[in-house]
């Protein structure tokens, strides 16, 4: 077989298409009714956290639907415009700099990732756009990259790194290895993880970052095996977590450490079966939470996407609970009104109350620490225990704890 | 773990990544080889593979059944898509095989979704093939050491398909000069034909033979960014260049992730940018 030099080009031209195609635009948009309230949703719908954007998606259809048939806010219907980022930063960019530019959209929601969350953030006040975060852990959000218009509506990587140590202090486990997805929220969280073991004496032996989208995690594996830890740290979420928890069971690597997560997923345990079998973890929302009005979010769910919800669904729904009241109660969509409102904003949500600290934006909420189980032959999430907010959340503008 | 059980241990992952990689660049490399076409659809007909390989295995109970019954579907459409779209653009320039097939990619992707949904699903192993064996103590799973048989086996028959039989002969005829061919009486529009069906169910196979490891998901068609280094590195449209390839890519991964694993996927662009500077064509491509 030869080729041609035409076909060289070709095949390299194909190259950097297919470069480009993680980050293909499939433009969904919902027109809604005249006059409306526009809430902008750049989010991941393909790459490896598909399945999280997914739940942004439906979940923001369903508030927004619920919305409109009350008769809206303020008497404004809410148009959604949700679009595919692709999990590229600059794509998010791009598309959030259209909307604000093409629709006139200044309140933003549900960005798959920190990375893209890190790239929106610089512009919101130029762009006179608020942006309310329901998923994004990257330390640095309420730290040193904070700008007023931000708010974050779901815990930090380091609330969920402490979280975790605090039930680790007591497991008699000794050395621990990490590893983490290789963009910030896997950074921050591995490095606030490190700080808390060594603060708790027990030996950090390790870490590694694995690339997002990686599909053989073999060689990590190996790595981990060699490291002579009895406890392994995950900082994944999507399709790598769902590909290093199936190959970890493959290499019977429980029989050699204890497997802890920062972020169990539903959509994880669903696709990796047994595999998640003893996983211990924070779970950023339950489904399974004992409160009024989660069971009222839950039903209605179960009635109207026919599915449970699983964390980022629940997160994506508190995250409009603040935006929903923040409009109602500033009676403007202006951003600066709309950061007035939320700073001290106190919600019955449905993780329980929560509070957007006035000083960095930080949801203040109780923390989960949970065990992957069987009840009734189905494999789920179940409490083992609770944490209040003021043990797991790092200072004003703080990444990690000082004590 | 000693020196000799570590490389032997990481030698059988990379040899099974690598077995992986073959079945998806492979494909790649052949319908380029021998139609010029660049299917930019191979990651997404990886992922429908996978997709497919899950329903079947749901409803047959049956993995090893998914393997066989997936490439032939995904096979069966890559058929109706050449005789349907390409053949009528094969006078055309190449960038517009570029644009159907991405069209392609956009429609088996969104498909997919509306058939099976955003959540990633689980395809288990195949019965029988769920366990370890143990290399000096460390375990190695019963899969792994099936996937570098596949792999073996697959691209040895492939090989011998291309090289010693008359069809093969014929295929290879069709790359080099496909209007002789034409004049000689063979109906090249079935040789292109067969060669796009065959290549997709190649990525078909891979799909499926991945899915027990990484679960089927929409992420998965990202893949086709692998196939593309394999089939640069390798040689562009060279079969045992994407052997060589998937060798090569599964070998800096695998070692790479251990030693360097900061530095892995650096090692692997600045490999393809050598070859593309030192050998345009790939390490086994005709093209200096």
């Amino acid at each position: 077989m030869t080729t041609s030099s035409n076909g060289r080009r070709t095949i390299l031209r194909g190259a950097g298409l297919a470069a480009i195609a993680a980050s293909t635009p499939a433009l969904m948009r919902q027109a809604l009714a005249a006059d409306p309230i526009k809430i902008g949703i750049p989010c991941a719908l393909t790459g490896s956290l598909a399945a999280v954007a997914e739940q942004t998606k439906r979940t923001a259809t369903m508030w927004a639907k619920q919305v409109n048939a009350a008769g809206g806010i303020n008497g404004r219907p809410i148009e959604l415009i949700i679009e595919d980022t692709g999990g590229n930063p600059a794509t998010c960019v791009r598309k959030v700099q259209q909307m604000v530019e093409r629709d006139g959209c200044r309140i933003f929601t549900g960005i798959t990732f920190s990375s893209e969350t890190l790239a929106v953030m610089p512009r919101l006040g130029e762009w006179d756009a608020i942006y309310v975060a329901c998923g994004n852990g990257d330390a640095s959000m309420t730290a040193e990259a904070f700008v007023p218009n931000f708010f974050r509506g779901n815990p930090s990587g380091p609330t969920e790194a402490r979280l975790l140590s605090l039930y680790i202090k007591d497991s008699g486990l000794k050395k621990f290895y990490a590893i983490g997805m290789d963009y910030s929220w896997g950074h921050s969280t591995v490095a606030a993880f490190e700080e808390e073991m060594k603060r708790n004496n027990i030996e950090f032996v390790g870490k590694v970052f694995a690339p997002t989208g990686t599909r053989d995690f073999s060689s990590y594996i190996t790595k981990i095996r060699q490291s002579g830890a009895d406890g392994l740290m995950m900082v994944q979420s999507g399709d790598d977590a769902n590909a290093f928890m199936t190959q970890a069971a493959q290499y019977r690597l429980s029989d050699k450490v204890k497997m802890f997560t920062t972020l169990i997923e539903l959509s994880t345990i669903k696709a990796v079966g047994e595999a998640s079998k003893g996983v211990i973890g924070t779970m950023r929302y339950m489904s399974t939470y004992d409160y009024p009005e989660n069971k009222k979010f839950v039903e209605q769910f179960t009635k109207e996407i026919k599915d449970t919800p699983d964390w980022n669904d629940g997160e994506q729904w508190k995250a409009l609970q603040f935006i929903g009241a923040a409009i109602k109660k500033a009676n403007s969509i202006k951003s600066a009104d709309l950061v007035a409102a939320l700073n001290d904003m106190e919600l019955d949500t449905v993780k329980g109350p929560a509070k957007f600290r006035a000083c960095d934006h930080q949801s203040l909420e109780e923390g989960f620490v949970v065990q992957v189980d069987k009840v009734d032959g189905a494999l789920l999430p179940v409490l083992v225990k609770k944490y209040p907010w003021d043990q797991i959340t790092p200072a004003c503008r703080k990444k990690n704890f000082d004590s | 773990m000693e020196t000799f059980s570590f490389i032997l241990i990481q030698t059988l992952n990379a040899l099974s990544q690598a077995s992986l990689l073959f079945f998806l660049g492979s494909g790649l490399a052949l319908i380029f080889g021998i139609m010029r076409v660049v299917n930019f659809s191979h990651g997404a007909l990886y992922m429908l593979g996978a997709y497919i390989g899950f329903t079947t295995a749901r409803l047959t109970g049956s993995v090893w059944l998914a393997m066989l019954i997936a490439p032939l579907v995904v096979g069966f459409i890559g058929l109706i898509f050449e005789i349907g779209f390409l053949r009528h653009l094969y006078k055309r320039d190449e960038d517009a095989f570029l644009l159907v097939t991405f069209g392609l990619t956009l429609v088996i992707a969104e498909v997919t979704r509306l058939l099976w949904g955003a959540p990633p699903l689980q395809v288990p192993l195949p019965a029988g093939l769920d366990g370890v064996v143990f290399i000096f103590d460390e375990p190695m799973p019963v899969y792994r050491i099936f996937l570098i048989a596949a792999g073996g086996i697959a691209s040895t028959v492939i090989w011998i398909f291309l090289e010693r039989t008359r069809l093969g002969l014929l295929i290879r005829a069709t790359s080099q000069n496909s209007q002789m061919v034409h004049a000689l009486g063979t109906d090249i529009n079935l040789i292109r034909s067969g060669v796009f069906a065959m290549g997709c169910a190649l990525a078909a196979v891979g799909g499926i033979l991945a899915a027990p490891s990484v679960t089927a998901s929409l992420g998965m068609s990202s893949a086709v960014i692998d196939a593309f280094v394999i089939v640069i590195i390798g040689g562009m449209g060279s079969f045992l260049g994407a052997i060589f390839g998937s060798l090569i890519v599964a070998g800096v991964q695998t070692f790479g992730n251990f030693f360097f694993p900061d530095f892995a996927l650096v090692f692997l662009y600045a490999l393809m940018l050598a070859v593309l500077i030192v050998r345009p064509g790939g390490l086994l491509g005709k093209e200096a």
